[in-house]
């Protein structure tokens, strides 16, 4: 072979080389802020896989460039320059046994921290507080139970987003009505899923005020890909301040405005699976919606306090406008709470996905919300349907929507 | 096919003569087919030789439909909110790309390797069971139409190829293209489970005189442990199937959590396959490399037994780390550490292997052709790949990269750095043995490279991908999660892209390289490569019977060893060429050469097997009549003749004097 094909294979190895292992970390980090990345702990259960992770990234980007450049030597120096056939030798067993006791040895150390550290991560003795988190297609349910030490007098439903206090241990109790779905916040801990019939826990605990991202990682259907999680963690002041918020009292809106007309509506169209809680019908009974009769999975978000939250369908969209998204999301933990607290108001509404969910929800979100093809179901949804409002309702619904502080 | 019998003097003639059984003396009314030109010869054949070609043609197919599904995927993920595929189609394809390149690439692609060389390697004529194994063939293939004809009928399945449950159920997969994936699989599955028992007998039992296990090549020893993998591993699998089919068509609640069902059965049962599922498809690869390794270095293979033992242990560990797919299903801190452990455990012997191939080329002579391209392509990026598989092992790291892209950058480096190149290898290390033509070589390194290149680019920043986050699955990715920076996810996603197109000019530059051979490429010499095993010992193409007589074996590297010879000096000198030593053979054909005839039945029996499954999902008198045809030909079978009478050919062998080879019944 010629020249130029064995300098080819010397720079092709050496390239998906390091493509491939040594460089992955490396490069990795040149994209910076991917909201995602593994590699960027913020809180001490991902602390300690990334410290476990790191050291066996190495070791096995160095084995993987010692065997490649072996190959490479070789193939340099062995290459048929006219020499004799070889000697037809078998191999050399001692040899063979050192550069297999190596591995085992450097797999037997990377086995002695993997064992701890495993240990480590399914510790739950000194838990501080518990959220029960159910998902379902496709979004995720966060169940506070009553908990003085934090406020939570009574339980919290909501959705969307995660809201945990900073340095507290949270055990996350999973489970799923429907189908698996994993539950992953990489900044906070690695994934853990979320199963039908049982209940997994995951801890996960934040160091600074924050907006974590996650997906969920359990393939899970149509709209798999847009099953998203938040995770905000407040300062322990702010929590407080947050759980207070959740437990206020349901407030109707004025007489004779367009939120008044639009809780007509909502009571019309929408509470027959969203609860909101406190919701009272003319007649002055509370409403209690019923999203086992219509919706597979039995469950619709709560839409209580709509506005203190920044994303609605299954964190597919924001709530709030990219520009008052990023104000939130790039302020200093000291500000951090503060902002978040204060909720979305109109002119921060993100009207266009808002609107458009209203108007068309199927055709947003990929879901099973073709009434002629619900027969498997018994005629129910998973996700939501089209409900056919009036530009008009729409109006009313918004401005309803937005009293849900 | 019939006898071959030579005119013989009478001192070699045996004993006592055995009337062969003929259609009057069998109880069986059909005769067997005997036509030896036309479709015909391909359909009713029970050669292992034509099987073999089968199996790769069919493979090869399957493989530019998985491959075609694999570019659409890239295509939709280019850019952010790709818009070229819908979220149903988008996860029918992944499902589709992955269930195709696993079953009916892969593993059918490495079935016909072993069915055309095992036979050749060790010494013998055919395999054990020449009807069972058509019969493989067959249902391989209707398996594998079966699958796809759910494009066409309402939707392919969209569960994965994992099909984890309750997502496949009729509920939340409402199409039938979960039942047809199953049904297929299940007809796949019969089509391996023969297959596998067929070539144990053979490798067992019908090894030429000589041949102990440990001079069996080393092809032939990994396609053994592979037979005996699949021989244990598609049982889970099909009783996993039946669970999930009866599930779906028959209203049974074995995944169905509401009836008291746990999700997690299906993970077990579907990893316990799934597991010794990934060494079935890399061992063939690896063996294929552990032979032509050797050939262009012109030394043996370094270390053979601790290469033969470190993939038999690669079989047995193989069964102990299942869980390790399943580290986030919260099975608890002590299964997780085991499985972690084990899995760690498993690196070791596939790390002997890495170090024998780098040894084999240490010291050699070595020769760059296509084939010890594809070859050393293999060891450093199946290194990369098992690498990146330590990391999975180490567990709570793997809660951080399991279901991302990082995961998919590992398993397309074991399986498309690893399987696919290997079987590459074997396309150009064996073609001019099978079609008596050699692949060309200025093509086969242009395929080379851009398969690489293609390679390379296509999966290598799936790694960077999944350890910025980016999970698997997702029919489209939003930038909100992309991060920053030049080289966040739209960079990388858009060069995976880009390097899918590269490898499929790769694969293109193949296709075209084996158009041009097959119109005028060079005659292949008998040993063009120097070889060193059995299957190198008689024409180009084989001729029907392969060996004119079974030759002994003294060493391993049989072939090798006939051609050099130590000199008083110690160096290996050429004593014979390969012509001599096929002379010698020819000089001492055997007298009477029994072929297996062709039958009609396997095809017609496999023909049932996808009768009865769309049964299954629309109609159950069909489903019987599918059974019918199963159970008549299987008598069919049982009664036919054994061998065809001489007359039944056309022409009639008898006449033509000329040749010293005759059919008799």
């Amino acid at each position: 072979m010629t020249l130029v094909n064995r300098l080819g294979g010397v720079i092709c190895r050496l390239k998906s080389l390091i493509l491939g292992t040594a460089g992955t970390v490396f490069l990795a980090s040149c994209g910076r802020n991917a909201p995602q990345d593994t590699f960027q702990p913020k809180g001490p259960n991902a602390q300690k896989i990334d410290t476990l992770q790191k050291p066996v990234f190495a070791v096995a980007g160095i084995i993987g460039v010692i065997v490649a450049v072996a190959v490479v030597y070789s193939m340099v120096k062995f290459r048929d320059r006219g020499q004799p056939i070889p000697k037809q030798s078998h191999g050399n067993p001692a040899l063979e046994i050192t550069l297999t006791i190596i591995p085992a040895l450097i797999l037997a150390v990377v086995g002695v921290f993997t064992f701890r550290t495993v240990f480590d991560l399914n510790k739950t003795s000194d838990t501080q507080m518990i959220i029960n988190v159910t998902g379902q297609q496709w979004w995720w349910e966060y169940d506070y139970p009553a908990n003085n030490e934090y406020g939570i007098t009574q339980p919290i439903i909501t959705s969307g987003q995660l809201v945990i206090p900073v340095g507290t241990k949270v055990m996350l109790r999973e489970t799923s009505r429907d189908v698996i779905h994993s539950y992953w916040i990489p900044a906070l801990n690695g994934k853990r899923d979320a199963v039908p019939g049982r209940i997994t826990t995951n801890r996960i605990e934040a160091d600074e005020p924050g907006i974590y991202a996650g997906q969920c990682t359990e393939f899970c259907g149509l709209s798999h890909a847009n099953m998203r999680m938040e995770a905000v963690a407040l300062s322990k002041e702010d929590f407080a301040k947050w759980v207070a918020n959740q437990l206020k009292p349901y407030a109707a809106p004025a007489e004779s405005t367009l939120a008044k007309e639009g809780e007509t509506v909502f009571l019309n169209q929408c509470t027959r699976c969203h609860q909101v809680n406190g919701l009272t019908r003319a007649d002055g009974t509370p409403v209690i919606a019923a999203p086992d009769e219509n919706v597979w999975s039995g469950a619709a978000p709560n839409l209580s306090h709509l506005m203190s939250r920044n994303t609605f369908a299954g964190a597919m969209f924001n709530l709030v406008t990219p520009e008052c998204r990023t104000d939130v999301w790039k302020s200093e933990s000291v500000t951090f709470g503060a902002k978040y607290l204060a909720g979305v108001d109109e002119p921060c509404l993100n009207q266009t996905d808002l609107r458009g969910w209203l108007r068309n929800a199927p055709a947003m979100k990929p879901m099973y919300a073709n009434p002629a093809l619900l027969a498997a179901t018994g005629g129910k949804y998973r996700g939501m349907p089209n409900l056919g409002l009036s530009e008009s309702d729409i109006e009313k619904l918004v401005a309803y929507l937005l009293t849900l502080k | 096919m019939a006898i071959i019998e030579r005119p013989v003097s009478l001192e070699v003639q045996p004993l006592i003569v055995v009337a062969p059984a003929t259609p009057s003396s069998a109880m069986g009314a059909v005769k067997r087919p005997v036509v030896t030109k036309g479709w015909r010869q391909w359909v009713f054949t029970v050669d292992h030789k034509k099987i073999g070609i089968m199996y790769m043609v069919t493979a090869m197919f399957f493989f530019l439909v998985g491959g075609l599904e694999a570019v659409a995927i890239r295509l939709q993920l280019a850019l952010p909110n790709g818009k070229i595929l819908n979220a149903d189609l988008y996860n029918q394809m992944f499902t589709m790309h992955a269930t195709t390149m696993v079953f009916l690439f892969v593993m059918p692609m490495a079935a016909g390797f072993a069915n055309y060389f095992i036979p050749l390697q060790i010494g013998a004529r055919d395999v054990a069971f020449p009807r069972i194994n058509a019969f493989g063939f067959w249902a391989l293939l209707f398996g594998g139409l079966f699958i796809n004809l759910s494009w066409f009928l309402g939707g392919a399945a969209d569960g994965g190829w994992f099909m984890y449950a309750p997502n496949s159920g009729p509920i939340f997969s409402p199409s039938h293209g979960v039942d047809f994936w199953a049904l297929g699989l299940q007809i796949t599955g019969i089509a391996s489970l023969t297959g596998a028992i067929n070539l144990i007998v053979t490798i067992l039992n019908m090894r030429a005189p000589g041949m102990k296990l440990m001079r069996m090549p080393i092809f032939t020893w990994m396609i053994l442990v592979v037979q005996f993998l699949l021989a244990f591993a598609v049982p889970v699998i099909t009783v996993a199937l039946f669970l999930l089919s009866f599930q779906r068509n028959f209203g049974a609640t074995f995944f169905d959590v509401a009836a008291g069902a746990d999700p997690l059965l299906w993970q077990h049962l579907f990893w316990i396959f799934g597991h010794p599922e990934v060494y079935i498809l890399i061992l063939p690869s690896f063996g294929i490399i552990s032979e032509v390794l050797p050939v262009f270095s012109r030394k043996p293979l370094f270390g053979y037994p601790f290469v033969v033992f470190s993939g038999a242990a690669i079989g047995f560990v193989g069964w102990g780390v299942w869980a390790h797919h399943m580290f986030a299903t919260g099975l608890g801190p002590i299964s997780v550490a085991v499985f972690s452990i084990s899995t760690m455990a498993i690196a070791v012997p596939t790390g002997v292997k890495i170090v024998n191939w780098t040894l084999t080329l240490w010291g050699g002579k070595l020769w760059f052709t296509t084939a010890m391209k594809f070859s050393i392509g293999l060891i450093v990026l199946f290194t990369i790949g098992g690498l990146s598989g330590v990391t999975h092992s180490v567990a709570p790291s793997d809660t951080q990269q399991t279901d991302t892209y990082y995961v998919v950058a590992h398993f397309h480096y074991v399986l498309f750095g690893g399987a696919v190149l290997g079987l590459f290898s074997g396309f150009y290390y064996w073609w001019p043995k099978m079609f008596g033509k050699m692949l060309n070589e200025k093509l086969g390194s242009w395929n080379f490279w851009l398969m690489i290149i293609g390679m390379n680019l296509t999966f290598g920043p799936m790694h960077i991908l999944g350890l910025q986050g980016q999970p698997r699955r997702m029919y489209q990715w939003t930038e909100n999660r992309a991060g920053e920076g030049l080289f966040n996810f739209g960079f990388w996603n858009l060069v995976s892209s880009i390097g899918s197109l590269v490898l499929t000019v790769g694969v293109l530059v193949f296709l075209i390289n084996v158009f041009i051979t097959a119109r005028n490429g060079k005659v292949a010499p008998l040993d063009p490569w120097g070889a060193r095993s059995l299957e190198w010992m008689t024409s180009n193409p084989p001729k029907e019977h392969n060996f004119d007589s079974i030759p002994t074996v003294k060493h391993l590297d049989e072939f090798f060893h006939r051609k050099y010879a130590e000199d008083t000096s110690g160096q290996m000198q050429q004593v014979a060429t390969a012509e001599e030593v096929l002379k010698q053979l020819e000089d001492n054909a055997d007298a009477h050469i029994h072929m297996p005839s062709p039958s009609y039945w396997p095809i017609i029996i496999a023909f049932g097997l996808p009768v009865t499954a769309i049964g299954v999902i629309y109609s159950v008198p069909v489903a019987i009549f599918g059974g019918i045809i199963i159970l008549m030909s299987a008598f069919a079978w049982a009664l036919e003749p054994s061998t065809a009478p001489d007359t039944d050919f056309d022409p009639p062998t008898s006449s033509d004097t000329s040749k010293d080879v005759v059919h008799v019944g």
